[in-house]
């Protein structure tokens, strides 16, 4: 279970942060997952509700922002989305590239007062 | 009625980990012990390149292994048998260790007196990628039964480690496995990499991962 036991991660640092800062009341939790990041944001989204039962963050909602997952081409230069075109360059066919956006897994902000 | 606000957080979900980890190779750094992270699918022959690689080198340096499972102690007790010190960790049905449990397998093993640890972690190329365990060096395993093609379905294992050991290789006339076309695919994802076949049956190969074992200690403990 992979997905789970991260989340529970990101649940106690946000619970963490929440203390800190003194806040009471948490609406929605917004994550950033890129597109290469490896995590799967409906496998995520599933087991949310249960990382988060008995903690200060039940009942909170989860927005989940994707990154694209953006590489550069080594041949021919062109930028491309990695993950829709499979690691190979549309221009040239070329599968050597650099990766230029979308490794990020991030716990971007809360919606909260 | 008070309104909701965006509070800005922006922190790497792994951020707590790698700060763990760093602290962990800064204590390992200070007390000479140079630490490898093994990583591979499960039946890759891990436990049978950790028992032939400490029997190679248990002369020369004192040898710990952390064992990593979700359940069962097996593993660390064929280990154990090798004359290593060993402690088993169960990471209780989650499939990737993090730096908070090689913290607490390496004080059991007592690492301060130790000069060289294999922190054995979970069959599993995928999830044990993103974590840092505070390892010295990373390196992996690929049987040759697994087949060559494997770099293309687990890309981001294969571009962070330093070190693959193709394993298995007294097998590789059943199995068709080409070692150009592995090379060549690992190369691109990882140009860098040292790239050793081994049979840790037979031996064959097995004194260049020594070496190489070797030689980084003797890098690791420069100051």
């Amino acid at each position: 279970m992979h997905e789970l036991g991260i989340v529970i991660e990101i649940v106690k640092q946000v619970e963490e942060f929440s203390k800190s800062n003194n806040i009471n009341e948490i609406d929605t939790l917004v994550l950033q997952v890129g597109e290469l990041s490896g995590i799967v944001p409906r496998y995520i989204e599933e087991v949310y509700p249960i990382a988060v039962e008995k903690t200060t963050l039940k009942n909170t909602k989860l927005s989940i922002e994707v990154t694209p997952g953006l590489g550069r081409c080594k041949s021919c230069d062109f930028t491309y989305n990695l993950f829709q075109n499979n690691n190979t360059c549309p221009i040239c066919d070329s599968n050597e590239y650099e990766v230029l956006s979308g490794t990020d897994f991030m716990i971007k902000e809360i919606l909260a007062k | 009625m008070e309104e909701f606000k965006i509070i800005e957080i922006k922190k790497r979900v792994y951020e707590n980990n790698d700060l763990k980890a760093q602290t962990l190779r800064e204590d390992l750094k200070a007390n000479q012990t140079f630490m490898i992270n093994l990583m591979s699918s499960p039946g890759s022959g891990k436990t049978t390149l950790v028992v032939r690689t400490i029997n190679l080198l248990k002369e020369e340096l004192k040898i710990g292994v952390i064992e990593a499972d979700i359940d069962s102690d097996v593993d660390a007790i064929t280990v154990s048998k090798s004359g290593a010190k060993v402690m088993q960790l169960h990471s209780g049905g989650m499939c990737h260790l993090d730096a908070g449990m090689s913290r607490e397998g390496l004080d059991v093993i007592d690492y301060k007196n130790l000069d060289f640890v294999i922190l054995e972690n979970i069959g599993n190329l995928i999830c044990p990628a993103s974590y840092d365990l505070g390892q010295t060096k990373n390196v992996m395993i690929l049987s040759v039964p697994e087949g060559h093609d494997k770099p293309l379905k687990y890309p981001k294992m294969f571009s962070k480690v330093d070190v693959l050991i193709i394993s298995k290789i007294d097998t590789v006339s059943v199995f068709d496995f080409d070692f150009v076309a592995l090379e060549e695919s690992v190369r691109k994802l990882n140009p860098n990499i040292e790239i050793f076949p081994v049979s840790a049956k037979t031996n064959e190969g097995m004194n260049n991962f020594i070496n190489w074992i070797k030689d980084e200690i003797k890098k690791w403990n420069e100051v």
